[in-house]
């Protein structure tokens, strides 16, 4: 039997009486992959997370770990370990006796649990901190002390329920690359809920995208942001423009779509797509330019110039086109004082062909 | 702006308007308590203190043995009742429309004593017939005579008394409880019930033993229902209202009534006591908590 | 569907879905209800369904007779049970005046943390035994007790007056003792619906404490208070201990003459009036229910 498939989750739902929290979602987990649902808040990926834990039953579906159907086991019976978002360090509790207890519950000799224990404080980075009470901890040490805990009972799955969330933005982007590190060594697979882009496209080998109690996407980072498939992807990660139109016919490998004020051709790539049908096309801001406004080639549109945005690394161009879309353009900041539109000015924007991605719903 | 000073003023005096009023409630008691030490009894010109009405109370039999059941059905309730308050607050913290459930726990506060009690009296006696009538033509004696008036249905009577109380207590001691703590345990590997046990449980210990006294001090007080639905035993409270109705009040009822106000006011006041004794080393801890937080 | 090589279950059965993952554990957390159930909303139920049974010289027999109600409304008992009703309600509106201020004192003024310290002192007298309590008043109200001999020391009558022992007075005096703490619990627990800000606002308008009081108080308090008013009406009305010990001869309230229905061996009178006395709470709470809302005082637990 191929331990290949560490998770599967196979046409997963949940349902609240007549509230769909979850529909049909199936996807495979390979085993020590890292792994994060992404997604919009209440858009299902807690939900799907806490399935996965055995928290909650679901609807229909199943859920099998290394082929294995489990879906019908308590949390305390599956080979998952979870941590969370916030407030689920024992409070009464030293930090040992804390990563101690689920070793305590199986019996453990004790001077194998202190070694463990030991080990596992190492590992997280908080050597010598056995003694202390959670609430003597930082918010940082104290989701160190969950991993501790999880990691010490060497499970196969570990679940991460927003574990970065209730923390500040400088320690986050700490915590993130530690868990990147924690997961390599420890090589076990992870599964980390989070509705932060970056995050995600930090620490992720691949990602899923839920929303709406639905499966929108999947693919490693690179994949997601260069190249999504849905319009909702497009629309959810990285700077993406979206342009809605009408397919009015195929011209070898591309696609003319006639976007009312405009005209462009788009490259066909996997799309099958009829005649009449009604998509979105994406560019992402930094594959925009201002183009002269003489240049009347493929994928031109002309816009009027709003503002434009210094944000430090990156100076954003906003321009209105003539149906009153705003769309926005990204580039690397030039030296200062170099401010080259006028709010007002008629411009125009433009791309490569090959830039531009088709979502045919 | 209001006169500050004013201000001040009549906050005192809202503050000794409040305590004239405790002062009031708890006066007859007190009075009472004054009484059963006089030698002479109530309306005597003279008072000389004593104990001697208290030795007599204790010295008979009798009483003693009612007090004995008073003991028995308190340590029946809270046998009962807490158990069933922790569960109804678990259940009632973990489903949806909590309204419906509420409602229907709280719903005996609404009823009064006699009404309840008849009303249960009657119910038993005619389980009794139905039991009965069951045994008879199955000729099985098995449930015979469950639910004859006897301490099972004073115990019940007092249940749906105290039950109320002791949910409502534990669930709002529960409310500070984050439910994380349980499904983090659960994820460590533990059991329901040794999740509750080695997680939860030490966290609303307080709000549990608070029920615990609560349902004690009710149970020892409660009269009504316990003597319609009692049957053969008399309580100390029987006998008290017994005697007060048709004996008259001699200074051994004033003694016994002594009692009776005595024993929660001890309870209360150590509870008290402690629980002031535990807040103030809490407040001392959260105080070390707060200082080691921001000097992280 | 068989999946590598085992067979997978599309959806628990039903015993397990009602039944829980833990197997039997979960029936346990159904016992509260079943026993409220079985013991509290069955036995009521069935009061209604008795009170027209027949009666017979010890018990009664199945049938369907309103003699029960007959004899309660034609006899004195019905001018009895509503004179108790109007004591009641005095007691209610007694108890609301003195007790209500207290509430919005100590939710007022007092910081939050001593807040429940506070309304626990009204809790002592409530730990005391009503029967401790209601019987104390005997020697308070009496010819010779306290009340007497103090009005007499200080000079304001010269005979002992004993009119508030034994009469309609006591009664009503007794109510309050008893029920007092109520509502100031329940005058606390409305006041937790109104919050500080509001206090706040009102002064800052320059609205007198009348007007305050009336115009945003009550309104956001209305479903404690009702819910409070409710349980003080309903115990006085029902609770027999204080008209036997402080009413004097013939003193009745509705629960009185349920006990003496069953001293004297006619249950279904007894049910008959338990019944009154049912529908009339039942009423009285779907009718502050459409009023006020009255879940709203569940909204703190929540």
């Amino acid at each position: 039997m191929q331990a290949d498939s560490g998770v599967e989750v196979v046409d997963l739902s949940k349902n609240y009486g007549s509230v769909v929290a979850l529909k049909s979602v199936s996807f495979k987990i390979r085993s020590g992959q890292y792994f994060v649902l992404l997604g919009p808040s209440g858009g299902g990926k807690t939900t799907l997370l806490r399935l996965i834990g055995g928290f909650m039953r679901p609807s229909s579906g199943n859920i099998l770990f290394h082929d294995q159907d489990l879906t019908s086991l308590p949390p305390n019976e599956r080979p998952t370990s979870m941590v969370f978002q916030s407030y689920a360090l024992f409070p009464h509790m030293t930090v040992e006796k804390n990563i101690s207890y689920g070793l305590k519950l199986r019996k453990l000799p004790k001077t194998e649990t202190a070694s463990k224990v030991g080990r596992a404080l190492e590992l997280v980075g908080l050597k010598g901190l056995n003694d202390r009470m959670p609430h003597e901890l930082s918010g940082g040490q104290q989701q160190r002390v969950q991993l501790a805990r999880s990691l010490v009972l060497e499970s196969d799955v570990l679940l991460l329920d927003e574990p970065l969330a209730s923390l500040d933005a400088k320690l986050r982007k700490e915590m993130c690359l530690e868990l990147k590190r924690l997961q390599e060594q420890v090589g076990i697979t992870f599964i980390h809920v989070t509705h932060n882009q970056e995050e995600a496209m930090t620490i992720a080998d691949r990602i899923a995208i839920i929303a709406g109690g639905e499966l929108i996407e999947e693919g490693s980072p690179r994949d997601i942001y260069e190249r999504p498939q849905k319009q909702f992807t497009a629309g959810f990660i990285g700077d993406n423009n979206l342009f809605e139109g009408t397919v009015m016919g195929q011209v070898g490998s591309d696609v003319k779509v006639d976007l009312g004020y405009a005209r462009i051709e788009v490259p066909a790539r996997e799309s099958i797509i009829t005649e009449g049908e009604e998509v979105s096309v994406s560019v992402r801001s930094e594959l925009l330019q201002l183009v002269d406004p003489d240049d009347d080639s493929l994928n031109r549109i002309p816009a009027t110039y709003v503002e434009e945005v210094y944000l430090g690394l990156t100076t954003s161009h906003l321009v209105r086109l003539s149906n009153g879309t705003e769309v926005v353009i990204r580039q690397v900041s030039e030296d200062e004082g170099f401010s080259k539109f006028s709010s007002g000015q008629e411009v125009k924007i433009g791309w490569q062909k090959s830039s531009a991605r088709l979502h045919p719903d | 702006m209001l006169d500050e000073h004013g201000k001040a003023w009549s906050y005192r005096a809202k503050w000794a308007y409040l305590l004239f009023v405790v002062f009031v409630l708890l006066l007859p008691v007190f009075y009472i308590i004054y009484i059963s030490f006089n030698e002479h009894g109530f309306g005597a010109a003279i008072y000389e203190f004593t104990v001697d009405w208290y030795r007599v109370v204790l010295g008979d039999r009798m009483l003693v043995a009612s007090l004995e059941w008073t003991a028995y059905l308190a340590v029946g309730a809270v046998a009962s009742a807490v158990p069933l308050g922790l569960l109804a607050a678990k259940f009632c913290k973990s489903s949806r429309n909590k309204v419906p459930f509420v409602t229907l726990m709280l719903m005996p506060l609404f009823v009064p004593a006699d009404i309840m009690g008849s009303s249960l009296l009657v119910f038993f006696k005619n389980l009794n017939g139905f039991f009965e009538w069951l045994s008879d033509s199955l000729g099985v004696t098995w449930f015979y005579g469950w639910f004859e008036l006897g301490f099972l249905t004073a115990l019940i009577g007092q249940i749906v008394y105290t039950l109320p109380y002791a949910f409502i207590v534990i669930l709002i001691t529960m409310s500070r409880y984050r439910v994380q703590q349980t499904e983090a345990a659960r994820s460590c590997g533990a059991t329901a019930w040794q999740a509750f046990r080695d997680v939860e449980f030490p966290q609303i210990r307080a709000g549990v033993f608070s029920a615990c006294a609560f349902v004690t001090i009710l149970s020892f007080n409660e009269a009504t229902r316990t003597a319609l639905l009692k049957g053969g035993f008399d309580t100390f409270q029987n006998v008290l209202v017994s005697q007060m109705l048709n004996i008259g009040m001699s200074g051994e009822s004033y003694a016994m009534a002594g009692i009776m106000s005595v024993i929660p006011m001890v309870v209360i006041g150590s509870i008290l006591i402690i629980t002031l004794i535990r807040s103030d080393r809490l407040e001392r801890v959260a105080r070390a908590k707060a200082a080691a937080v921001m000097s992280n | 569907m068989i999946r590598g090589g085992q067979d997978v279950p599309t959806s628990p059965n039903l015993w397990r879905r009602f039944v829980g993952d833990n197997g039997l554990q979960k029936w346990v957390f159904y016992l509260p209800a079943l026993f409220m159930l079985l013991f509290s909303i069955v036995p009521l139920a069935l009061t209604v369904v008795w009170s027209v049974f027949e009666r017979t010289t010890f018990w009664m027999e199945p049938g369907f007779t309103l003699f029960a109600y007959e004899s309660f409304f034609t006899s004195a008992r019905a001018e009895n049970y509503l004179f108790s009703m109007i004591h009641s309600s005095w007691a209610v509106v007694i108890s609301f005046i003195i007790g209500f201020p207290i509430a919005v004192f100590v939710r007022r003024r007092i910081p939050q943390v001593a807040q429940h310290r506070v309304i626990l002192l009204f809790i002592l007298p409530f730990m005391i035994s009503e029967l401790v309590r209601v019987f104390a008043m005997r020697p308070v109200l009496g010819r010779h007790g306290l009340i007497n001999n103090l009005l007499i020391e200080i000079g304001i009558i010269n005979e002992p007056i004993s009119i508030i022992l034994f009469s309609p007075i006591g009664v009503v005096i007794g109510d309050v003792m008893s029920f007092l703490p109520f509502m100031v619990f329940a005058g606390f627990l409305a006041m937790e619906a109104v919050q500080k800000y509001v206090f706040e606002v009102c002064d800052d308008l320059g609205a007198r404490a009348v007007h305050t009081f009336r115009d945003v108080i009550i309104p956001l308090a209305a479903p404690g208070i009702f819910a409070g008013g409710v349980f003080i009406f309903v115990n006085s009305l029902g609770v027999g201990l204080v008209p036997t010990i402080l009413g004097g001869p013939g003193a009745v309230n509705a629960g009185l003459i349920v006990n003496q229905a069953i001293v004297a061996v006619d249950f279904p009178l007894a049910m008959a009036i338990s019944t009154i006395m049912i529908v009339t709470m039942v009423l009285l709470l779907y009718l502050g229910h459409r009023l006020f809302d009255l879940t709203k005082i569940l909204e703190p637990i929540q």
